[in-house]
């Protein structure tokens, strides 16, 4: 396969005047900054109009354009800002990605709905970068996980929870209200009215899905839903959404805006400096963090999973046995009970009951089950790489334990 | 449903990994006028564009403050400051103030008691009565 | 002074920690600190157990030491049981895994699970149904599982109460629990929220 050349199209986000001198037509070098509230780009018809009238508006300098006029910070501004330079090496961010691009990640839809000066593009990209990392990552590492542990799992990495701690702690600050005359090393977004509740999402048009009952499994769920298994929005009306977009009179949380700059950054590295560097960055970034899975896991019935596990798998039935107890008719007895398949011991717990310390057990059983780990794991993404090893298929479960 | 995920957040281990800067913001005041600036003025004539250089990462702000002494803050990412006088201080030793506002994490200052602080679980485990092999002594 | 009145008082010979062997003759005002002292210190120096070294069958140059943690086992290890049998663990792990209590000697606090009789055929599941659904006061749960020599749970597997008998049974539920104070009604909710932490290891 053809190297993508990913730096042409990088060239592409780059806002007009980062690159003097490329190929980009010559009305971008003009310096007049097209940048309205008008979410409809600017056409081609138009743009040729505007080259025509060139000579006529070329006393217009970007530097006479008031700043306060404008919805984001202009593109010039990201080579005089302290602050931006300054996140910029904070993060060891690649010297091929410009400071431009940089500022253009921290200035959110709500913003600047022009697609060309927010981060919306950029963070659509990261976004499937960073889910697709995570994802292979979890189920390569743990094959056996339940579907409903992946979501979890999902979320606390790539959620936007963690995305606004990690916005939080790379030391971002946010701008009190998106403007021109912002520092760009601020994240801009237009705020929620008090009294709006974030969590609700106003554009969804049809809540009969939500009704129905086979909607809430988890097949569904894998095959409707977002990476977290949640209802995606994008089951609205198209029509209705754009219309949504154009009055743009709703903010968005802080927590939403800073989850899409830590995509759009992302995104952003992926293009301008290629997806080895992409990697590097969500290894160092996001798989460093800290997860303990087998916190993730809420059993009902564990005892009933677990015969029903054995049975599936052709063991033993599982025994309940006392591995050793202490104070029986005291006030606070303490059993620890050890689950038996045949011979071998599955799992342990330790309770107040018998009931309690058998149901322990059970999920103890269960849990090592279902964090088994390969050894050697491999990621597919490995084979993107030039002169990668010949690809080993990795090892597949048959899944969780149906009841 | 037989098994639930429970929603949670990745906790951050700085330097695992990546290592972000705590310090993200040092403010240089001086006074052009007093003499306990002097040792200040010099540094930022001479070692401060040097040292920003060195420490790309943190943003630098330099503003006079009239008739009061120099004084060096550094913002950091927890949200907390730290500020040091720095009259009549030769620049090697402004320098140094410089160096150690960089280097601190933005904490309170506090004693360490345990040589190791960690997020992962022992390898051993924690200690339960009714476990292991009963040693008697 | 002081010293003569407290051996008069005490003879010295009947004092156990003055033996011969663990001390020697020091000024009297010292002893006392310095016996205790090396009483107990030489009660602190232990030996190390016999699983820290090596055993006896070993040849004893390089070997390892199997000494395993006094806590509950951690989940992110598997048993050679739950394996695939393509893992390399599975062959490494069957010695050493061995159980050190013998499992079978261990008394078993619920009944050992028997084995899956099978022994209703259509018709009698077809008369559980008429006798719950004809009298459900009469033939519950467990009478009908006495009857017919089964569990309770596969009595519900097989019928379905009839909608009357809930709605009578949620009533008496509530009568009852109707004449619980606060107290009570508090413990209830606490145990019912402690029994759904034992899923969620917490």
């Amino acid at each position: 396969m053809k190297r993508l050349q990913l730096q042409r199209w990088s060239s592409s986000v780059l806002s007009p005047q980062a690159r003097a001198g490329s190929r980009l037509p010559r009305r971008i070098q003009h310096g007049l900054r097209y940048q309205s509230t008008n979410p409809f780009p600017v056409t081609d018809a138009e743009a040729e109009q505007l080259f025509e009238e060139e000579p006529s508006r070329s006393s217009i300098r970007p530097s006479q354009i008031s700043k306060h006029a404008l919805p984001s910070p202009p593109v010039e501004a990201a080579r005089e800002s302290a602050k931006l330079a300054a996140l910029h090496a904070r993060l060891y961010l690649p010297s091929r990605l410009p400071l431009e691009t940089l500022g253009r990640t921290l200035v959110d839809e709500s913003a600047d709905p022009n697609a060309n000066f927010n981060n919306e593009s950029l963070a659509t990209l990261g976004h499937d970068l960073l889910t697709q990392y995570t994802s292979e990552y979890l189920i390569c590492t743990y094959p056996r996980l339940p579907m409903t542990v992946i979501f979890a799992a999902m979320y606390a990495y790539v959620g936007p929870k963690t995305l606004a701690a990690m916005t939080n702690e790379w030391g971002v600050e946010l701008a009190a209200a998106p403007g021109g005359e912002v520092d760009p090393g601020h994240l801009q977004f237009r705020r929620l009215a008090p009294g709006t509740n974030p969590n609700e999402t106003p554009m969804r048009t049809d809540r009969r899905w939500e009704e129905q009952t086979w909607r809430r499994s988890v097949t569904s769920k894998v095959v409707n839903d977002n990476v977290f298994g949640d209802p995606v929005r994008a089951s609205v009306n198209p029509k209705l959404l754009a219309k949504a977009a154009a009055k743009n009179t709703a903010g968005v949380s802080a927590e939403e805006a800073s989850a899409q700059f830590v995509r759009a950054v992302v995104g952003a590295i992926y293009l301008h400096a290629g997806r080895p560097a992409a990697k590097r960055f969500f290894e160092q970034h996001f798989l460093s963090r800290h997860l303990n899975i087998s916190d993730l896991f809420n059993f009902s019935e564990p005892a009933r999973d677990l015969a029903r596990l054995c049975a599936r798998e052709s063991f033993e039935p599982p025994v309940a046995k006392v591995l050793s107890e202490t104070g029986r008719l005291s006030r606070h007895p303490v059993f620890v009970v050890g689950i038996f398949s045949g011979k071998d011991k599955l799992g342990e717990g330790a309770g107040s009951s018998l009931l309690e310390a058998r149901s322990r057990a059970s999920v103890a059983a269960l849990k090592a089950w279902y964090l088994y780990s390969p050894m050697n794991v491999r990621l597919p993404n490995s084979m993107e790489e030039d002169g990668a090893a010949p690809w080993k298929p990795v090892h597949v479960d048959l899944g969780e334990v149906i009841v | 449903m037989p098994v639930q995920g429970i929603r949670t957040v990745t906790a951050a281990r700085n330097g695992v990994g990546a290592f972000i800067l705590q310090c993200k913001q040092l403010d240089f005041h001086y006074c052009d006028w007093a003499g306990s600036s002097r040792g200040m003025v010099a540094f930022l004539k001479h070692q401060l564009p040097a040292f920003a250089k060195a420490n790309p990462q943190i943003e630098i702000r330099v503003s006079p403050r009239p008739h009061k002494h120099p004084v060096i803050k550094g913002h950091y990412i927890n949200g907390r400051e730290k500020a040091i006088c720095v009259r009549n201080l030769e620049p090697e030793q402004i320098f140094n103030k410089a160096n150690l506002l960089k280097e601190a994490s933005g904490e309170k200052l506090k004693r360490t008691k345990k040589p190791i602080t960690s997020l992962n679980e022992s390898v051993r485990g924690i200690w339960s009565p009714y476990h292991g092999g009963f040693k008697s002594v | 002074m002081a010293s003569t009145l407290a051996t008069a008082k005490r003879p010295l010979l009947s004092l156990p920690f003055l033996s011969p062997s663990s001390c020697e003759l020091m000024p009297l005002t010292s002893r006392r600190s310095q016996s205790s002292y090396r009483r107990t210190k030489q009660r602190l120096r232990v030996k190390p157990d016999a699983s820290f070294g090596p055993s006896m069958t070993q040849v004893q140059g390089d070997h390892i030491v199997y000494n395993p943690p006094s806590s509950a086992p951690s989940v992110y290890h598997t048993p050679a049981k739950f394996l695939p049998n393509d893992d390399i663990r599975r062959s490494l792990r069957t010695d050493a895994s061995v159980t050190h209590r013998n499992s079978t000697d261990i008394t078993s606090p619920n009944e050992t699970p028997g084995l899956k009789r099978y022994h209703l055929n259509p018709s009698d599941v077809l008369e559980i149904r008429r006798l719950r659904t004809s009298d459900p006061l009469t033939w519950s749960r467990s009478k009908l599982a006495k009857r017919f020599d089964c569990s309770p749970l596969f009595i519900s597997m097989v019928c379905g109460a009839s909608p009357e008998k809930k709605e009578m049974q949620k009533q008496v539920l509530e009568a009852v629990q109707s004449r619980w104070g606060t107290k009570r009604r508090m413990a209830r909710e606490d145990r019912k929220l402690r029994k759904e932490s034992w899923g969620r290891d917490c």
